[in-house]
């Protein structure tokens, strides 16, 4: 075994896992419950392991860079995992209990698919790395394809269709803007494109990068299939897809643009300046005639992507660290806030607003989970998203970008509005039924786990922030 | 190092968790223990008005622990002069509010949990010297108000009428949920504001630290000035009820609950006023003094048109409501006329107008529950059977118009004392007319209300104030009494700090 597998050691661990779960279930079928809890167990294994045993060092040809910056995805996207897992258990066993390896499979793919985006420097790695982390998540956004929550019409089919159509226009967008780039730069290396002036099909070139992944982030104006596809496919799938690809979308944004094209930021700045406010604008004032509550969720999804681009459009090392903070934010309390909407309406038959009414009377905990997790969002002090949003408007502000930060204050207090009315009608109106909520232990856990993560980082900031700005130190002085 | 201050702001919040933790069932249990967390937290106040030093002034009783270290931010706790009587005032207003709720039937637990959890935001704003720390306190006082208006609150159907009437039947105009969307939301505009000029204030300090005693000692450029100044003072205003951003107000406190209005309108009101002159007037000294002509202008139209207002209600809450607004026009008025007179003034009726007002809501309260209307035209000789209510409505009522004796003379008193030595003079004509306006409509409710022939009828049988029911009338309209008549014992801790702050101006024209 050569020595610099190391670096991979997580992401082999992971791929280890998946592939166990998958041939086991092949050789004698297990029940879902099993591997799932087996699957959480390695990935918590491996999330402790990785603050004993740091890795790092590069690969061969400097096509990886294991340190700080990368750990600190991987150690993010562990975590997104395991509430992954959790939170679709019950899911698993319930609706679709014949093929739950699949589903575990697929998803552990994705992600160490997403692992393997922060480290990657060339580009080779980082568009298969993408193209890993994309490809089960079409599969999944249709494995429900008539299991969807009964009393409402069966979109699946759809949810994956829009979903795939888009991401693989996407993927075509991207290689294709890639050949040009690298064409112009005759290297594969994220930074091979070393003098700042371009030619101008390379510059075009970088652009539909740019926009390739607009479409994972979904940012606007690469949005559409957002809400479609939030509403239609399984929502503890949702609840992972809202976080994991967006986080991945993200930081592969961040290498590329920080990493490979810092000198080109005059090309590729007002570009993404544009694309950060009106994803604000867009996501925001979408939001707020939504009667359901995935297409809600779904818009201000957007508009939280156009909050952390704002923070790479601070082009400084505060600006990653703040977004990263936003990313840790944002994993946790979306996670949360589609995991207890799941528990919500596979007992009231509907992710309707109207139809998850009274559920703080039905199930107090459950109620003021959500409740939190909204104005986490919200960015209401003392949950975490509150400093989230703060830090990444400060990191705007130091950098100059008042547009930006007035922007994103103003239309945060126009997403009040639609936040609060999830609150109203979680907390206000009397439900259309008083039977209690039931939820199984591993969705309670995981809602636990986001629950415990909102509130504990909302009081305590500080260590959160400290490992951001040490990732991005990392980041900022690597090769 | 002491930890009182700690002790006031914790003290609800630890009443909060052990609530969360009691069963819903246990409701005497549940008001047991959050009077006795706000009965704490005023003992504490207590403690810190008798431990702070009126001859050396300053900041005193400091506490500080790290929050955000990498940002600078500090949960640095401490009091000065005008902090101890408005801790006073939130700590009067919390007890007796809390008395005033022992009958809310629905949901009661969850009412009283997030009752205590403004309340800490409300003690948390009057000592923090951390900026940062102040507006989170800020936040944390008004979107409790979203669920309490929403939940408890009580429905005034506005007729649909004028030629906005569409938008009126769509938004359901005058609805509790209405009331709460509009005073949350605008009160977060305001919030947005602070915010930005608070990061205007952090970057150009350049310390990165957002200690006020900091801040302070920073002059600011002119250009920083003039844009942050009225930001803070739109942003802070809002809650203030300036003049055109007074309109949640009504609305917002008529849909109230008792206990609610009566800390929104008695302490909530302040912070805005209270965020305007500490942070807005005193960081940025020379903004503040080109622009006063400004915010005395729009407080001479608080003034008059709150009065205006009030005086062609027929529901009695909107009344009170609106004298809100008037009275916070004396307070911006005071904080306006920059000399040591007014801002003693306005700090005086911050304290006067929360006992006031707070009574009145209290007394509005055990009126409605007897006689489920507020239609004053429906009203008519309940003297007869609540003779305790109409006692106490007469004294609020006399406050309300600044009789001598009563705490709302002083304040005003002082306020137009200091607006004659002022550099506008002439404001305290219409500051006065104000007053004559406030008794004609204080006046008339009250008369409407109470005197006249026994009422018939659905009223007849009112029952007059009984058990916990006494405790606001009675400890509130002492405190008017008192402080109308002995308002040395604040005024000397008022009057130190504002000496102190005014001293950092430039040489007024």
């Amino acid at each position: 075994m050569p020595p610099w597998i190391q670096v991979f050691a997580l992401e082999l661990a992971v791929t280890a896992t998946a592939l166990v779960v998958l041939v086991c279930d092949a050789l004698r079928p297990c029940r879902a419950r099993t591997l799932a809890w087996f699957s959480v167990a390695a990935l918590a294994t491996a999330l402790c392991t990785s603050f004993v045993v740091e890795p790092a060092g590069t690969a061969p040809h400097g096509v990886y860079a294991a340190g700080p910056w990368s750990l600190f995805f991987e150690r993010l996207f562990l975590a997104a995992g395991i509430l992954g897992v959790l939170g679709s258990l019950d899911w698993l066993e319930s609706r679709v209990a014949r093929r739950p390896a699949e589903y575990l499979f697929l998803m552990l793919m994705s992600l160490v698919g997403a692992m393997l985006l922060a480290g990657a420097r060339d580009w080779v790695l980082l568009v298969v790395a993408f193209e890993l982390m994309g490809i089960p998540l079409y599969v999944l956004a249709a494995y429900a394809k008539l299991d969807g929550p009964p009393g409402e019409p069966q979109l699946a089919a759809e949810a994956a269709l829009k979903l795939y159509v888009t991401g693989a226009a996407s993927t075509a967008l991207t290689l294709f803007g890639l050949a040009l780039v690298i064409g112009a730069g005759g290297s594969s290396s994220l930074a091979g494109l070393a003098s700042p002036d371009v030619a101008p099909l390379a510059s075009a070139g970088m652009l539909l990068v740019l926009a390739g992944f607009g479409f994972k982030l979904g940012a606007v104006p690469f949005h559409m299939w957002v809400p479609d596809t939030y509403q239609g496919a399984p929502t503890p799938f949702v609840a992972f897809l809202s976080v994991a690809p967006k986080a991945g979308g993200l930081v592969a944004l961040v290498v590329v643009l920080l990493h490979g094209w810092p000198r080109h930021h005059e090309l590729w700045a007002p570009a993404l300046g544009v694309i950060a406010a009106a994803s604000m604008v867009v996501g925001n004032l979408f939001a707020l005639p939504q009667r359901d509550a995935r297409r809600l969720l779904g818009y201000s999804g957007v508009a939280q992507m156009g909050y952390v681009l704002v923070a790479v459009c601070a082009r400084s090392e505060s600006g990653v660290a703040m977004a990263l903070f936003f990313l840790v934010s944002y994993v946790f309390t979306n996670f949360g806030v589609f995991l207890v909407l799941h528990a919500a309406a596979e007992n009231s038959g509907g992710h309707a607003l109207d139809q998850i009414t009274g559920l703080s009377r039905r199930s107090p905990w459950l109620g003021a989970a959500l409740l939190l997790f909204v104005l986490s969002l919200a960015g209401i002090p003392f949950a975490v998203g509150f400093w989230a949003k703060l830090f990444v408007l400060l990191a705007a502000f130091e950098a100059g970008l008042v547009g930006l930060v007035v922007t994103g204050v103003v239309l945060s207090v126009v997403a009040l509005f639609y936040y609060l009315s999830v609150a109203r009608s979680t907390f206000m109106a009397d439900g259309r039924s008083a039977e209690p909520v039931r939820a199984g232990l591993a969705l309670r856990a995981a809602i636990s786990l986001c629950l415990a993560a909102v509130l504990g980082l909302g009081l305590w900031p500080g260590p959160l922030l400290a490992q951001a700005r040490l990732a991005a130190a990392a980041f900022g002085g690597g090769p | 190092m002491t930890h009182l201050l700690s002790i006031v702001v914790a003290a609800p919040v630890v009443a909060a968790a052990i609530l969360l933790c009691l069963p819903g069932s246990a409701r005497v249990a549940v008001r047991v223990v959050s009077l006795l967390g706000a009965t704490l937290s005023l003992a504490a106040s207590v403690a810190v008005a008798w431990a702070y030093d009126r001859a050396a002034g300053g900041l005193q009783l400091v506490e500080d622990y790290a929050l955000v270290p990498p940002l600078g931010i500090h949960l640095r706790l401490a009091v000065d002069g005008w902090g101890v009587p408005l801790l006073l005032l939130t700590g009067i207003i919390v007890v007796t509010g809390v008395l005033a709720s022992w009958s809310v039937a629905k949901r009661d637990k969850d009412f009283f949990v997030l009752l205590l959890v403004l309340v800490a935001g409300v003690f948390g704003v009057f000592v923090s010297q951390d900026l940062f720390v102040f507006f989170l306190f800020y936040e944390i006082a008004v979107l409790p108000m979203y669920l309490l208006i929403g939940i408890w609150g009580a429905s005034h159907e506005v007729p649909a009428a004028g030629p906005f009437r569409f938008a009126w039947r769509r938004f359901a105009v005058g609805g509790k949920e209405y009331a709460a969307m509009k005073l949350t939301l605008m009160l977060l505009v305001g919030s947005a504001a602070i915010l930005v000029a608070m990061f205007l204030l952090w970057n150009e300090a350049g310390a990165r630290t957002f200690d006020l005693a900091v801040l302070e000692g920073t002059r600011f450029s002119l250009t920083t000035q003039h844009v942050a100044f009225p930001l803070l003072w739109l942003g802070f205003g809002s809650l203030a009820g300036v003049f055109p951003f007074h309109t949640w107000s009504p609305d917002g406190h008529a849909s109230a609950p008792t206990a609610v209005s009566m800390l929104h309108a008695g302490v909530l009101m302040k912070l805005g006023a209270f965020g305007v002159m500490r942070v807005g007037m005193v960081l940025l000294p020379d903004a503040a003094v080109v622009w006063a002509p400004a915010v005395g202008a729009v407080a001479v139209i608080n003034i008059l048109y709150g009065a205006l207002c009030a005086a062609g209600q027929t529901d009695l809450k909107y009344i009170v409501a609106y004298s809100s607004v008037s009275h916070m026009g004396v307070v911006m008025l005071g904080a306006a006329t920059m000399t040591a007179n007014g801002w003693n003034g306005a700090v005086f009726q911050m304290f006067a107008h929360g006992i006031m007002t707070g009574l009145f809501f209290a007394l509005v309260g055990i009126v409605y529950e007897r006689a489920h209307t507020r239609t004053i035209a429906r009203m008519g000789g309940f003297a007869h059977p609540l003779p305790a209510v109409a006692a106490f409505f007469t004294l609020a009522c006399l406050s309300s118009l600044g009789l001598p004796g009563t705490a709302g003379f002083v304040a005003e008193f002082l306020v137009f004392v200091g607006a004659g030595q002022g550099a506008h003079a002439w404001w305290v004509v219409p500051g006065v007319l104000g007053a004559f306006v406030t008794a004609v409509y204080v006046l008339r409710a009250c008369k409407t209300i109470f005197w006249g022939p026994p009422p018939t009828g659905e009223f007849a049988e009112l029952a007059d104030v009984r058990g916990t029911e006494w405790g606001a009338p009675l400890v509130l309209g002492a405190s008017l009494v008192v402080f109308g008549v002995w308002p040395r014992f604040l005024l000397d801790y008022i009057d130190v700090a504002s000496v102190a702050f005014l001293s950092r101006f430039p040489a007024l024209p």
